[in-house]
């Protein structure tokens, strides 16, 4: 049996891969409320308030309240918006985030099923290419808002995202070479001995700073710096549309931490038996988010210029090295 | 299955390529452009090239159409045609794209028709499209190519630079 648009390494049936999706999405679809909570209760701790406590025990159900009232709000849209794209804009973005957990691999194959979505060949570009398309759904959005806040911050995320991406690139390029392989699986099996944590160590630092400059996390939340720019690309967002891109950008967060994860820490390995694979990438996955959500806490927001040239004059540069280094060393050895 | 995914693709690809040229605003024409470039992408993959779509939607829909849509939405958003069509260009215009068309069916009629078997991918190998398989093509059989086209390229980006900053350079002596 040949898979319809690619080849994968491991060839499962139909029905064994609709029913993945549905977990994966189900899974990740209840981690990102979690994460929201999470987010908004640690802010509260780390800046001497409670953060949210009137619904539920200890304010565990007010995502699920703000969903309910993102969902009842009725479906605004500017006079010089639009149509077609205004409302588009924000499936893109979610499409693209969503699309991308399918490569999320949360353990090898166990008892004829693979932990993942799909193993593909061309693993990690799979991810940069979906990362692409999300470009679309920020800028159109911006642009066809018809305002000059949402059309200054599309601008800027797009500069944003084009100039990080390259490092971004770039970094995982020594985890690739390492591991003589695009696709996430091998790369996790290639950390049997060590995590590339240490040896890429750079690479580690590179790439989680391109993460927050690609998911829009403060220091680089720029496209959508409150003081200059209202809300940038989503200022004319209301009701469920704008929680699409909330819902988006904590997906982004999650995917960007997987990532990171399956790269560097080792991905689905740890100690005890093999079913406990996916918590461990799970809570590798978490830890990272975790992370996130402190740097949001701790650190003001770069001005634009600064962010720009930190991109182009000193993360590119390093990460270039980083995989000129990692390349002379491969060989060598 | 897979006939219909092509048909999904090519009629995607085709219908894109057309709005490019019909779309007055060029906001527009540059998103079609997106759309035919990810349909191709699609089929890019239908025929197992995986690399290649990856790399077909990182750099062009990625990279490529990402500078044009910033061209196109600070200039554009102007609903009027930019320039007005002399009557010249509108003969000129179907001529060449006739000639053009004329030509490539020539070379399509000519050379490669023979190539277009009917029992598709079982022809080629398995795992060609795979970035093992094209790393091997460029690194290895044409190795000497690939690294004249990545000078040619340094040469152009550096070019670009020198250029843009000759400009400023005037700028600031004015």
């Amino acid at each position: 049996m040949t898979a319809l648009l690619a080849d994968t390494t491991f060839v499962e049936a139909t029905w064994i891969l609709v029913v993945k999706s549905i977990l994966i999405f189900i899974v990740i679809l209840s981690v990102v409320p979690v994460v929201l909570l999470v987010e908004r209760k640690l802010l509260g701790r780390m800046q001497q308030r409670y953060g949210p406590n009137r619904v539920g025990p200890y304010g565990s159900i007010q995502p699920l309240a703000d969903v309910g009232k993102l969902l009842s709000k009725q479906s605004f849209r500017p006079k010089a918006a639009i149509p077609f794209l205004y409302e588009i804009a924000p499936a893109l973005t979610i499409f693209s985030a969503v699309i991308t957990l399918a490569i999320l691999p949360f353990g090898d194959v166990q008892g004829g099923w693979g932990l993942y979505g799909i193993d593909v060949p061309i693993g990690i570009l799979y991810f940069f290419a979906f990362s692409s398309i999300a470009f679309y759904g920020l800028l159109l959005g911006g642009w066809a808002s018809g305002s000059k806040y949402s059309f200054l911050g599309a601008m800027r995320s797009a500069a944003q995202l084009i100039s990080y991406e390259i490092a971004m690139g770039l970094s995982l390029l020594g985890v690739v070479m390492m591991a003589g392989s695009l696709s996430l699986v091998d790369i996790v099996k290639a950390q049997g001995e060590i995590w590339y944590v240490v040896p890429q160590i750079v690479a580690f630092l590179i790439f989680m700073v391109a993460g927050f400059a690609e998911t829009n996390r403060v220091p680089f939340d720029l496209p959508e710096a409150d003081a200059e720019l209202v809300a940038g690309y989503q200022t004319e967002y209301g009701g469920m549309r704008f929680g699409s891109y909330m819902f988006a950008e904590y997906m982004e967060v999650l995917i960007v931490s997987g990532i990171a994860a399956t790269m560097f820490l080792g991905g689905w390995m740890g100690p005890g038996p093999s079913w406990l694979d996916p918590i461990w990438m799970l809570a590798k996955m978490l830890l990272l988010t975790g992370f996130f959500i402190w740097i949001r806490a701790t650190l003001p927001r770069f001005r634009y210029d600064q962010l720009m040239s930190f991109g182009w004059k000193i993360l590119i540069p390093i990460a270039t090295l980083n995989v000129l280094v990692t390349a002379v060393l491969v060989v060598a050895t | 299955m897979t006939e219909v995914a092509f048909f999904v693709g090519a009629i995607g690809a085709i219908g894109g390529a057309i709005a490019v040229v019909a779309m007055r605003n060029p906001f527009y024409s540059v998103l079609a452009l997106v759309v035919h470039l990810v349909f191709l992408a699609g089929i890019f993959l239908l025929l197992r090239a995986q690399f290649i779509a990856a790399a077909q939607i990182v750099v062009y829909a990625g990279a490529v159409m990402v500078i044009y849509v910033f061209v196109a939405a600070y200039v554009g958003g102007i609903e009027e045609p930019m320039f007005d069509s002399s009557p010249m260009l509108r003969i000129v215009g179907p001529i060449l794209a006739v000639a053009l068309f004329v030509e490539i069916s020539i070379a399509v009629l000519g050379s490669s028709l023979t190539a277009l078997g009917t029992d598709g991918s079982d022809k080629i190998q398995g795992g060609f499209g795979t970035p093992e398989a094209i790393g091997k093509l460029m690194l290895e059989d044409f190795l000497i190519a690939f690294e004249a086209a990545s000078l040619l390229l340094l040469v152009a980006a550096v070019a670009a630079i020198i250029l843009a900053g000759r400009k400023k350079a005037q700028k600031e002596a004015a």
